[in-house]
């Protein structure tokens, strides 16, 4: 019966704020904008999933269309990867608004992901994300604060801290419990937050390999757990503060300080320490070691030159129009396997600069229980940066499968002697556009999602413990009068 | 009395503290403009000479087919950064600034990106304008919340109404220091950031001083709405920062997804497979059909005829043309689209300050949507300037030495944006007069 005092603290202090009438005003106002936020979510994804669905079958209809034609000209063809979004981004849209959403995937070019959200919106884009993350990430946060203020200084103002302490609860159970009534009114907001993410959840679970029900799970553990934290320190602040007043501006600064300015900060800091090439130097870098290797597009190239000297000499033929596959064909093959190591090598380099303008921002996670929650959050919803860089992986990867395969028909049907990709003449039956690979996105793995974010994980355990230790074991000092 | 009312204010520690966030944070936030000029800068000065170097070796590779050259030739339009930009980034850090085009269809390179990290995107910019329209009013709420109540609550109120001063005017003396403090800050970093980032002194910046200077003229009003409701200081400090939260964070959010999912520009989809399609069709449809539909658009071309057999380049480029001209209509609707989000956009923020004195900011810095749209019509027109001067060489057949390629360097696009001060300013005086009238009217009888 040791903690009894710390739950009647919890329920009574519950009560109380749960029949202030201002409460019932925020509640209201949140359970709305919660319920407006999620269906206009909802919808845009469908709307958005409708609209990359059927922009993704129509341009594949389009390809399978074509007539009998020279391969190349289907090389050149190409296909557009639209980015199918992860049912999930409708509880939290992490970096959606600023990614790439369509990409053209040809032969020996590699395209950058266009038309993002951002792009085509105005500057109030800049303002941040509507959706239920924001909510509970940024909003939540200022309601704890605002309604646990007062939780300890109320008390000692009014005098009945003394009065308990007196009766024999120790200080640190005052503050449990009253953290525990203030987790249990954060509750009435964040619970049917998490209500909205469980409906999408199963509404949604039809969704292929999108692991939803398990990201669901980790997200709500991951958000109580913040909130916990969260109460946790309100109080200890509220308990530390000479009066309330004092209380409700260290918290308002802390706000402004852990979840404005730290994370604007650790960004812009990380990407000036860091900078990375603009895609014309990058391009540069590309056309340079592409020269440097060997360019197959120039018939004087001394590297492609080799190359055909040894294909000519395993085939024992003197003259390429005498090979038994079509030579330009193969030669493009060739060239396409050079310039995508090369392209996919500075690729990671860039990936890696933008890597490291984002370590700050990761590192802070251990000091920063916000941009814990904030990165873990989006990683679960299929959001993060390194969902988006899968994509493009995944799409470099089907670009090049895709060019091979053309590569392949041109060297198996197309005579040596054609000089021209025009016409009727050298041509490819239609059937084979019919059997060249389809792109399909595949979800980031919930396995490697987690051990990505490990350390967002770990900091809000430590976090949540060190709270509750601080409380536990250093409180009984503070003031009680 | 003014001197003791100086001698208090500055007796307080937050002021303090609010005096070094902000020289703090508007430091910072100069010197990230800074960099942000100078990459941009010096990757548009690198274009003439990359442009120059990618001429010399192209020309060298395939100077015996102009036809060829041109499929690899490309083209830099730049949309220069202004020094404003450092204040105000707006979209500038989304879009890219320089158009490297060739002379093939138009739509399928008019919309590349710029390589940017979109996590940078997302935290978004901690640029002066960030700092006036998100954390001054903060500071301003810090400093006068409680400058009545406070007052009262320490009982010093009624000593003060028996002195037979005037109140009100007492009132306002507080509150004028406050205005001129939060004035001097804003003037030191306005000051220095036209230093450092090197603005020139145009109507565009003072334009800029103005609406931030309205800008906090407005918070104060509402600070002395609030602090005239005469309630406690906690109820002010929450009343006033609910506000805020509301103006500053969670309104321009909401509009901002509302007038993107009333709005989804599924068109660009749409655009970008038709603008394919229509290109890569024409290999196997009549020629003579692609050639009569290119004679139709550029009538000057039909004395150039198409040879029976073989390729041609004539042939190649009225294709190519084909992609831009029959997707037009997509395209259209895509612009049209981006137009209503941009005037729904505007018409929304007219009635809450911090986005219209966003949106404000970055038309006059040239950084915003609109501006990139005008670039991106701009661009459609270099790139016909120079098909024009381009086209008639290949379809004579000339050799690539017959054309002056020192003439083909980096042009520059010149935007005027059509900015109504008048306009943008209009609510925001309005709302800050009928705060401080209805704060005053209520208070009529006290203020004697």
């Amino acid at each position: 019966m040791k903690n009894n005092a710390i739950i009647l603290i919890g329920t009574q202090f519950f009560k109380k704020t749960f029949y202030t009438k201002g409460l019932f005003v925020l509640l209201s106002l949140f359970l709305a904008v919660l319920a407006y936020v999620t269906i206009s979510g909802w919808n845009a994804y469908q709307a958005s999933h409708h609209v990359v669905e059927h922009h993704q079958e129509s341009s594949r209809k389009s390809w399978e269309e074509n007539p009998d034609k020279h391969p190349h000209r289907m090389a050149h063809f190409g296909t557009f990867a639209f980015r199918a979004q992860h049912p999930l981004r409708i509880f939290d849209s992490g970096i959606e608004s600023y990614t790439g959403n369509s990409i053209f995937l040809e032969a020996h070019r590699q395209n950058t992901a266009n038309f993002s959200e951002a792009s085509l919106s105005t500057g109030l884009v800049r303002f941040g994300d509507l959706n239920v993350a924001m909510l509970l990430q940024l909003i939540l946060p200022l309601i704890i604060f605002f309604i646990g203020y007062a939780s300890i200084t109320a008390e000692r103002e009014n005098g009945t801290l003394k009065i308990m302490y007196i009766q024999g609860t120790p200080l640190h159970k005052v503050l449990l419990g009253k953290a525990l009534g203030l987790f249990l009114v954060s509750s009435l907001f964040f619970l049917p937050s998490l209500l909205a993410l469980w409906s999408v959840s199963f509404i949604e679970n039809h969704t292929p390999n999108s692991a939803i029900v398990i990201r669901s799970l980790f997200i709500s553990v991951g958000y109580i757990v913040f909130f916990m934290i969260l109460c946790c320190i309100t109080v200890i602040v509220s308990a530390k503060s000479t009066n309330s007043n004092k209380a409700l501006l260290s918290l308002l600064a802390s706000w402004l300080l852990f979840f404005i300015i730290i994370p604007k900060t650790a960004q812009v800091v990380g990407n000036s320490l860091y900078p990375n090439l603009s895609k014309i130097e990058f391009k540069a870098v590309i056309e340079e070691e592409v020269t440097k290797q060997g360019d197959s597009h120039n018939p004087d190239d001394p590297y492609f030159n080799a190359v055909r000297d040894s294909v000519l000499k395993a085939n024992n033929v003197t003259d390429v129009k005498d090979l038994p596959f079509n030579y330009s064909g193969f030669i493009m093959s060739k060239g396409e396997k050079q310039t995508a190591l090369i392209y996919n090598d500075q690729h990671k380099k860039l990936i890696k600069t933008y890597e490291r303008q984002n370590s700050i921002t990761d590192n802070l996670v251990l000091i920063n229980p916000y941009l814990a929650i904030k990165n873990l959050s989006m990683s679960l919803a299929g959001t993060d940066f390194y969902t988006y860089t899968n994509f493009l992986a995944q799409t470099e990867k089907y670009r090049y499968q895709q060019s091979q395969y053309l590569n392949e028909l041109q060297m198996k049907f197309i005579s040596n002697k054609a000089t021209s990709s025009e016409g009727k003449i050298n041509v490819v039956d239609k059937s084979y556009w019919k059997s060249a690979p389809t792109f399909s996105y595949k979800y980031v793995s919930i396995v490697d999602t987690i051990s990505n974010q490990i350390i967002a994980i770990i900091a809000l355990i430590i976090w949540l413990l060190l709270t509750i230790v601080y409380i536990t074991k250093f409180t009984n000092r503070f003031k009680i009068i | 009395m003014y001197s003791l009312l100086i001698k208090h204010f500055f007796r307080s520690k937050t002021v303090w503290l609010a005096f070094g966030i902000l020289m703090f944070l508007g430091v910072l936030s100069i010197s990230m403009g800074k960099q942000f000029l100078n990459q941009k800068q010096a990757t548009i000065a690198k274009t003439a000479e990359q442009q120059q170097k990618h001429i010399e070796t192209q020309t060298k590779l395939y100077e015996d087919d102009i036809g060829l050259l041109l499929y690899y030739l490309k083209f830099s339009f730049v949309n220069p950064v202004e020094p404003l930009a450092g204040v105000s980034m707006g979209q500038s850090d989304v879009n890219a600034h320089i158009q490297n085009v060739s002379i093939l269809n138009l739509e399928g390179q008019k919309y590349d990106t710029d390589l940017v990290n979109p996590m940078r995107l997302q935290v978004g910019n901690l640029d002066i304008s960030f700092l006036i329209i998100f954390l001054f009013p903060l500071i301003i709420i810090a400093l006068s919340f409680n400058i009545l109540s406070e007052e009262e609550e320490k009982g010093t109120w009624k000593m003060i109404t028996t002195q037979g001063i005037s109140p009100f005017k007492f009132l306002l003396k507080k509150l004028s220091i406050r205005v001129v403090f939060i004035y001097i800050a804003l003037s030191i970093l306005l000051l220095l950031a036209k230093i450092v980032l090197g603005i020139p002194f145009s109507i565009a910046f003072l334009q800029i001083v103005i609406i931030s200077y309205l800008y906090i003229l407005f918070w104060f009003a509402l600070c002395l709405f609030v602090i005239l409701l005469r309630k406690s200081s906690n109820t002010n400090a929450i009343t006033l920062l609910t506000s805020w939260l509301i103006l500053v964070v969670f309104l321009p959010v909401l509009v901002n997804n509302y007038v993107s999912n009333k709005y989804p520009v599924e068109e660009a989809f749409a655009m970008t497979i038709k603008q394919r399609d229509a290109y890569h069709t024409k290999w196997d449809t009549d020629k003579k059909e692609t050639m009569e539909k290119f004679y139709n658009h550029y009538p000057q071309f039909r004395k150039y005829e198409l040879k029976e057999t073989g390729f041609s380049w004539l042939w190649y480029y009225a294709m190519q043309q084909m992609g831009d001209d029959e997707s037009k209509a997509e395209r259209d609707a895509m612009f049209a689209k981006i137009q209503k989000r941009q005037e729904l956009s505007a018409r929304i923020a007219q009635f809450f300050p911090p986005l219209q004195v966003q949106l404000s900011m970055n038309t006059i810095a040239n950084t915003d949507l609109s501006n990139y749209v005008a670039f991106l019509n701009e661009t459609t027109k270099f790139h016909e300037d120079i098909r024009l001067q381009l086209y008639p060489k290949i379809f004579e057949n000339q050799p690539a030495s017959s054309v002056n390629w020192k003439n083909y360097k980096p042009i520059f696009f010149e935007h005027q944006n059509n900015f109504n001060m008048l306009k943008s300013i209009f609510s925001l005086l309005l709302s800050t007069l009928i705060l401080v009238g209805l704060g005053v009217f209520r208070n009529l009888k006290y203020f004697r």
